[in-house]
C-alpha cells in the first residue's frame, strides 16, 4: 500500500466524516423547525429521528444496486446531499404557510437526506473493500461515522444555531458537502469518469447555496411573517408595519411587527379596560379623540354610549385604518366601528397632529405601540402631554395605555410620573389580559370637575369593567417602582428602561 | 490604528460585496443610474467679492448716508450689537453686511425636507453665570423659567433629543462620542484619568477668585501657570503628561477640530483645555453636558437677533474703507446689487467684521492681523433615501465616525417630532486643521464640485457602506476663513490685545476672533460688550 493510496482512503474516510456531521445536521434542522412551527418538540424530534434512522436504513438497501462508477455515484450522491439539505430549511420556512403540505415536505426531506446519507456509508465500503481490508474497513467508516454524529450533536446547539441561524446552519453545511464534493473532483481526478461534468455540477450548487445563503435574511424577513404557529389568514405590509392576522380554532390575532396586538378571545379585557373607565369618569363624552388603535376596537367601546357625538381617530397607518374598515372578519370584531358616521379617520402623525389641531376634546384615548424605540419614545414624552392638554378641555379625561406593570414596571412608572407633570389628577390601574399578561393604564383629569370614582354614565353588557374604578387601581409590591426619572425628549430615558425590561424577559 | 479600512468591513458589508459581485451586471447598472441624478451643487461664503479689497477698483461713492452709529459685519457679534443698542435705548445704528443675508458663520440653508445649517450648529447650555446669555435665552422662550432651585428650564423642544450622540468604533456605533467599548484597559484607565484633570481644570479658581477657564475667555483668570499653557500644543501637552492612548488622542483631536478647526498638533493647550474646562455644565441639576440645537443650527439664534436690526441693515454691502476725518467715521461701502459706491458718516463705528478684513479697511493694521489665523471649513448636507448601517446604535443628532477624516455629521431631522422621515438630510463637517492654514485655503479653491463628493462619500463609507447609492443630493459649502485659529500663543498674545484697542474712541472691534476662539457666547458677548465701552466712554466724554 503506497502512500498515494493512502491519501485516497483517508480522503474518502474524511468524507465519511462530513457526510455524518451534515446528515445529523439537517436531521436537527428538521427536527427544531418542526417542533418551531408545529410545535410539540418531543413528538417532532422523535419523528424525525425515526423517520430519519428507517430512510437510512432503505438507502443502504438500495446501495446493492448500484455496481458501475461507484466513486462518480458517490460524488454525486454527496452534492445532492448537499443540496438538498442545505435547501431544506429555506423550502420549509417559505412554505410553513401551507401547514398541510408543510408536514409531507418536511418528512420527504427527511426521507431523502436519510435515504442519500444511508446510500453513501455502503457504497463507500463497495468503493474501499479492494483496497482495505474489511475488518479496517468497518471499524474506520464507523468510527468516523460516529465521531461525525457527536460532534454534529454538540456544535449544532451551542454554536450553529446561536450564530448562523436554523436556515444559515443548513445552508452552510449545504456548502460544506458540496465543497468536499468540488474537492474530491480535483484530488480524484484521474479516478472519476466525466470529471468536467461532475465538477460543473458540484461548483453550480455552491454557488446556488451560497447566494440563497447571501440572502437569507432577506428570506427570513419575508417569512417571518409565517412564523406564528397559528394559521395564517392575511398579511400584509404597510409602509410602517407589517400586519399578520392569524387563526387559531376560536381565536383570531393580530400581529403588528410580530408584536401581539390583540387575541379575540379576550381582547374585550383591554379595550373596556383602556376606555369604560375614561368614558364614566368624563363630564362629558361629547367629543371623543382616539391615537393609534387602529383596528378600532377601542371605538367599538366609545361608541356604546349614546351621548357620543363624534369619535376622531388619528393613526398613522391608512393600511391599517382601511383593512379594519374593510376585511369582513375585521370589521366583525370591531362591528364595523370606523364606518360608523360619527366616526372621522385621520391617517397622520399623532404628534404633529396636536401640534395644529384647533379643536378640543372631551375624552382622549391614547393606544399608542409600546415605546421600543426612540421614534416611538416621543410619544410618551412630557412635550407630548404637555401638547395633549392643548387640546383638551378642561376636566376632559385622558388615559394612555402604559405597557405592563409587572414585567416593565419602572417604564409604566416613568409615563405615569411623566403625565404627573402635566395634568392636576393622575392615577393608574391595571387589568388582566391573558394573552398580555398583566396589563396598566394611566389616566389623567384635566382639572378637578370630577374624580376617578365618579361614575357618570355606564353602557350595557360589558363583560369585564364593572364601574368599580377602585377595584382596578390597587397595585402589588411587584409592580411598584421608585426612584424614576421623567421621560423628555432630551432623555429619552423611558426608551432605556423598556429596553432594559422586555429586554430581560427575551 | 487602522481600525477603519481594514476591518471595517462588516459581515453585512462582506455579504453585500459578494451579492453585488455575483449579480453585477444588473447591479452595476442600477449604481450607475443613480449616480447620474445625483444632484451637487458647491458653494460658500462670497470669497470673490471679499477679495477684491486686495485692489479695491470699486466706483466713487454716489449716496451718502449720516448715522450715529454704524455696525459693519451681520454676524452674532454685529447682531449682538444691534441688540445691545437697543437694550441701550438706541435705534439710531446701521448694519451693513457683505453677503445677501444677517447671521455670518450662524447661517442656514433650506432644501424640501428640511433646514440645514451652513456653520455653527448648536450652543452647549451656557453656564450659570453667564446672566446675559440666560438672559437672552429667557426673552426668546428656549429657557422657559426657572425650577424652585433656581435652575433654567430649558425648552424640551430645542434641547437635542436622544440619543444625542454615537461613534462608529470598531465596526460599531456606540453611544457617546467617547471611545469605550473595544478600548484596552490602559486605554480606559487614561481616559479617566484625562477626565478627572478636565474637572480640576473645569472647577479650579485662580489666586484672583476667577475660574482658570471660563466664557466668556476673558472672564478667565490671570494665574500665570496657567496661562503658560497657551505656550505649547495641546499634543505637547498631552506627551508631558505622559499619556499614550490613541483612542484618547484621536478623541481630544476631534474635540479640539470640533470647537476650533484646529487638531492636537496645532492647537493652543489652553484652548485645547478650555474646550473641557470652559464650560461648567451647572445650569442644570441632572443632566450636565446636553446642547441646544435646531435644524437650521445657530441660524435660529441669528434669527431672534435679527428682529433688533429690522429696516436698519443693508445687505450685498462689502465695506472697503474705514477711516476718522474731523470728527467722524467715514466707511465707503460698494454696493453688490446695484454696483454702485455709498458713503456713511457716523460719530461710532463698531467692527463687527474679522480682523483678516479689517486690515484692508483700517490703515496701520497689518503687522498684527498675521498673527490672526483662520481654518477653512467644508460642510456637506446630503438628502439620502436611506442611511443604513450595522445597527449597533440608533441614528443620533451628532453622528461620529472614529479615524474618518471628518467630524462626522449631524442628523438635520433629529429635532423633529414625526414618527418617520421619507428622506433623511444630514450634514457633514469636515475642518482643514493644517500648519499653513494659507496654503490649505488655496487649495481648497482649486478642487471642483466633483472631487468633494468623492470626498464626502468616501469618509462616509466607512460607517455607511452603501451611502452612495442612496445619496440623492450633496450640497458641498465651503467656509474659507470658517474660524478663527488659536494656535499656541495666540488667546494671550501681544496681536490681539492690539487689535482689540479701540482707535480714538471712534472706532470699536467686537469679533469673536479677539476672544481666541469662534464660539457663539465668545461672539455674542464681544457685541454687549463694545455696545457698552463705546456708549460708556460717550458718557465719560461729556
Amino acid at each position: 500500500m503506497g502512500k498515494k493510496f493512502l491519501k485516497f482512503e483517508f480522503l474518502l474516510l474524511f468524507a465519511v466524516f462530513i457526510i455524518a456531521t451534515c446528515g445529523l445536521i439537517y436531521e436537527l434542522v428538521a427536527g427544531t423547525l418542526a417542533s418551531y412551527l408545529l410545535g410539540d418538540s418531543v413528538k417532532q424530534f422523535s419523528f424525525i429521528i425515526g423517520v430519519y434512522l428507517f430512510s437510512m436504513g432503505i438507502g443502504s438497501f438500495f446501495s446493492k444496486f448500484f455496481h458501475k462508477n461507484l466513486l462518480n455515484t458517490f460524488v454525486e450522491i454527496e452534492i445532492l446531499v448537499g443540496l438538498i439539505g442545505g435547501m431544506s430549511s429555506v423550502v420549509l420556512f417559505l412554505l410553513f404557510e401551507n401547514v398541510g403540505s408543510f408536514q409531507f415536505i418536511l418528512y420527504l426531506f427527511v426521507f431523502v437526506t436519510g435515504f442519500l446519507v444511508g446510500l453513501e456509508i455502503p457504497l463507500l465500503m463497495n468503493i474501499l473493500k479492494d483496497r482495505v481490508e474489511f475488518k479496517d474497513l468497518v471499524s474506520n467508516v464507523f468510527t468516523f461515522d460516529y465521531i461525525g454524529a457527536l460532534l454534529a450533536s454538540i456544535l449544532f446547539p451551542l454554536v450553529l444555531v446561536p450564530k448562523l441561524g436554523i436556515m444559515g446552519t443548513s445552508l452552510f453545511f449545504g456548502m460544506i458537502n458540496v465543497s468536499i464534493a468540488i474537492v474530491l473532483c480535483y484530488l480524484l481526478k484521474r479516478e472519476l469518469k466525466k470529471v468536467y461534468f461532475l465538477k460543473a455540477k458540484a461548483i453550480f450548487s455552491f454557488v446556488l447555496l451560497l447566494t440563497v445563503f447571501i440572502f437569507s435574511n432577506d428570506i427570513l424577513a419575508y417569512s417571518e411573517g409565517k412564523l406564528y404557529g397559528e394559521n395564517i389568514i392575511y398579511t400584509n405590509s404597510t409602509p410602517y408595519q407589517r400586519i399578520v392576522l392569524t387563526h387559531n380554532k376560536s381565536d383570531y390575532r393580530l400581529y403588528l411587527n410580530n408584536n401581539l396586538q390583540f387575541s379575540s378571545a379576550d381582547e374585550y379585557r383591554y379595550h373596556e379596560a383602556l376606555v369604560h373607565p375614561a368614558m364614566s369618569i368624563a363630564k362629558s363624552v361629547k367629543n371623543v379623540l382616539v391615537f393609534g388603535g387602529g383596528d378600532g376596537l377601542a371605538v367599538r367601546e366609545i361608541l356604546k354610549y349614546k351621548d357620543v357625538e363624534k369619535v376622531t381617530l388619528v393613526d398613522l397607518d391608512e393600511g391599517m385604518t382601511k383593512l379594519f374598515k374593510t376585511n369582513t372578519v375585521l370589521t366583525g370584531f370591531n362591528q364595523n366601528s370606523l364606518n360608523n358616521p360619527k366616526v372621522t379617520v385621520i391617517n397622520t402623525d399623532a404628534y404633529i397632529w396636536s401640534k395644529s389641531c384647533k379643536e378640543q376634546f372631551d375624552v382622549a384615548i391614547i393606544d399608542f405601540p409600546d415605546p421600543s424605540n426612540y421614534s416611538l419614545g416621543k410619544l410618551y414624552s412630557l412635550n407630548f402631554y404637555q401638547t395633549l392638554k392643548t387640546i383638551l378641555k378642561p376636566d376632559a379625561v385622558a388615559v394612555i395605555q402604559t405597557t405592563s406593570p409587572y414585567f416593565a414596571p419602572k417604564s409604566f412608572w416613568c409615563i405615569n410620573k411623566t403625565v404627573m407633570q402635566v395634568f392636576p389628577q393622575v392615577d393608574a390601574y391595571h387589568a388582566y389580559v391573558p394573552s398580555f399578561g398583566e396589563w396598566g393604564y394611566t389616566i389623567a383629569i384635566n382639572g378637578f370637575g370630577t374624580t376617578f370614582n365618579t361614575v357618570n354614565r355606564k353602557a350595557e353588557k360589558l363583560k369585564f369593567y364593572n364601574y368599580q374604578f377602585d377595584r382596578f387601581n390597587y397595585f402589588t409590591n411587584d409592580m411598584i417602582s421608585n426612584e424614576i426619572e421623567i421621560n423628555r425628549l432630551d432623555n429619552q430615558i423611558l426608551v432605556r428602561y423598556f429596553d432594559e425590561e422586555w429586554g430581560r424577559l427575551q | 490604528m487602522k481600525s477603519g479600512e481594514d476591518c471595517n468591513k462588516s459581515r453585512r458589508g462582506f455579504i453585500k460585496v459578494i451579492g453585488a459581485a455575483l449579480i453585477a451586471v444588473p447591479f452595476l447598472q442600477f449604481c450607475s443610474d443613480k449616480i447620474a441624478v445625483l444632484l451637487i451643487r458647491l458653494s460658500g461664503t462670497k470669497h470673490l467679492l471679499g477679495h477684491r479689497l486686495w485692489i479695491k477698483d470699486f466706483p466713487k461713492p454716489t449716496k451718502q448716508i449720516q448715522i450715529p452709529y454704524l455696525i459693519v459685519g451681520g454676524g452674532i457679534s454685529g447682531l449682538s450689537a444691534a441688540r445691545q443698542f437697543q437694550k441701550r435705548g438706541i435705534s439710531d445704528f446701521l448694519i451693513l453686511e457683505l453677503e445677501n443675508h444677517l447671521g455670518g458663520n450662524s447661517s442656514n440653508g433650506q432644501n424640501k425636507y428640511s433646514k440645514y445649517p451652513l456653520g455653527a450648529h448648536y450652543l452647549p447650555l451656557p453656564n450659570f453665570q453667564d446672566k446675559e446669555l440666560l438672559y437672552f435665552l429667557e426673552e426668546e422662550k428656549i429657557i422657559l423659567g426657572y425650577d424652585s432651585k433656581g435652575f433654567p428650564i430649558f425648552d424640551e423642544l430645542q434641547l437635542t433629543f436622544a440619543p444625542d450622540e454615537r461613534l462608529f468604533y470598531k465596526n460599531n456605533w456606540q453611544e457617546g462620542v467617547v471611545p469605550k467599548n473595544g478600548n484596552l484597559v490602559s486605554d480606559d484607565l487614561e481616559f479617566e484619568k484625562f477626565f478627572k484633570q478636565m474637572d480640576v481644570f473645569r472647577t479650579s479658581k485662580g489666586e484672583d477668585q476667577k475660574y482658570l477657564f471660563d466664557i466668556p475667555i476673558y472672564l478667565s483668570s490671570k494665574d500665570e501657570k496657567t496661562r503658560t499653557l497657551d505656550k505649547i500644543t495641546m499634543k505637547q501637552w498631552f506627551k508631558q503628561h505622559h499619556f499614550t492612548s490613541e483612542p484618547l488622542f484621536n478623541y481630544i483631536d476631534y474635540c479640539c477640530k470640533d470647537d476650533f478647526g484646529l487638531g492636537i498638533e496645532y492647537v493652543s493647550a489652553w484652548a485645547g483645555i478650555h474646550y473641557f474646562a470652559g464650560r461648567k455644565q451647572d445650569s442644570t441639576s441632572e443632566k450636565h453636558d446636553s446642547v441646544l440645537t435646531w435644524p437650521e443650527g445657530n441660524a435660529r439664534l441669528a434669527s431672534h437677533l435679527k428682529k433688533y436690526t429690522t429696516d436698519k441693515s443693508l445687505k450685498n454691502h462689502l465695506v472697503y474703507e474705514v477711516k476718522i476725518e474731523n470728527q467722524k467715521v467715514i466707511a465707503k461701502a460698494f454696493d453688490d446689487a446695484t454696483k454702485t459706491s455709498v458713503e456713511i458718516i457716523a460719530d461710532k463705528v463698531i467692527m463687527a467684521s474679522p480682523q483678516f478684513v479689517n486690515q484692508y479697511l483700517i490703515s496701520d493694521r497689518k503687522t498684527f492681523t498675521k498673527d490672526f489665523q483662520y481654518t477653512p471649513w467644508l460642510l456637506a448636507t446630503l438628502v439620502v433615501n436611506d442611511l443604513s448601517d450595522n445597527g449597533s446604535f440608533p441614528l443620533s443628532w451628532d453622528n461620529v465616525i472614529y479615524d474618518a477624516k471628518g467630524l462626522g455629521y449631524v442628523y438635520d431631522q433629529h429635532q423633529t417630532l414625526n414618527q418617520v422621515q421619507d428622506k433623511k438630510v444630514i450634514t457633514y463637517y469636515y475642518s482643514f486643521s493644517s500648519a499653513d492654514l494659507k496654503k490649505t485655503r488655496k487649495e481648497l479653491y482649486k478642487k471642483d464640485k466633483e472631487y468633494w463628493k468623492q470626498f464626502v462619500l468616501n469618509d462616509l463609507k466607512i460607517a455607511h457602506p452603501d451611502i452612495e447609492e442612496c445619496t440623492e443630493e450633496i450640497e458641498v459649502f465651503l467656509l474659507g476663513h470658517g474660524m478663527i485659529s488659536p494656535a499656541p500663543g495666540f488667546i494671550f498674545g501681544e496681536a490681539k490685545k492690539q487689535a482689540k484697542q479701540n482707535i480714538q474712541k471712534k472706532i470699536y472691534f467686537a469679533h469673536s476672533d479677539l476672544s481666541g476662539i469662534s464660539i457663539f457666547e465668545e461672539a455674542f458677548h464681544q457685541g454687549i460688550n463694545a455696545v457698552n465701552e463705546l456708549l460708556d466712554d460717550t458718557t465719560l466724554d461729556s
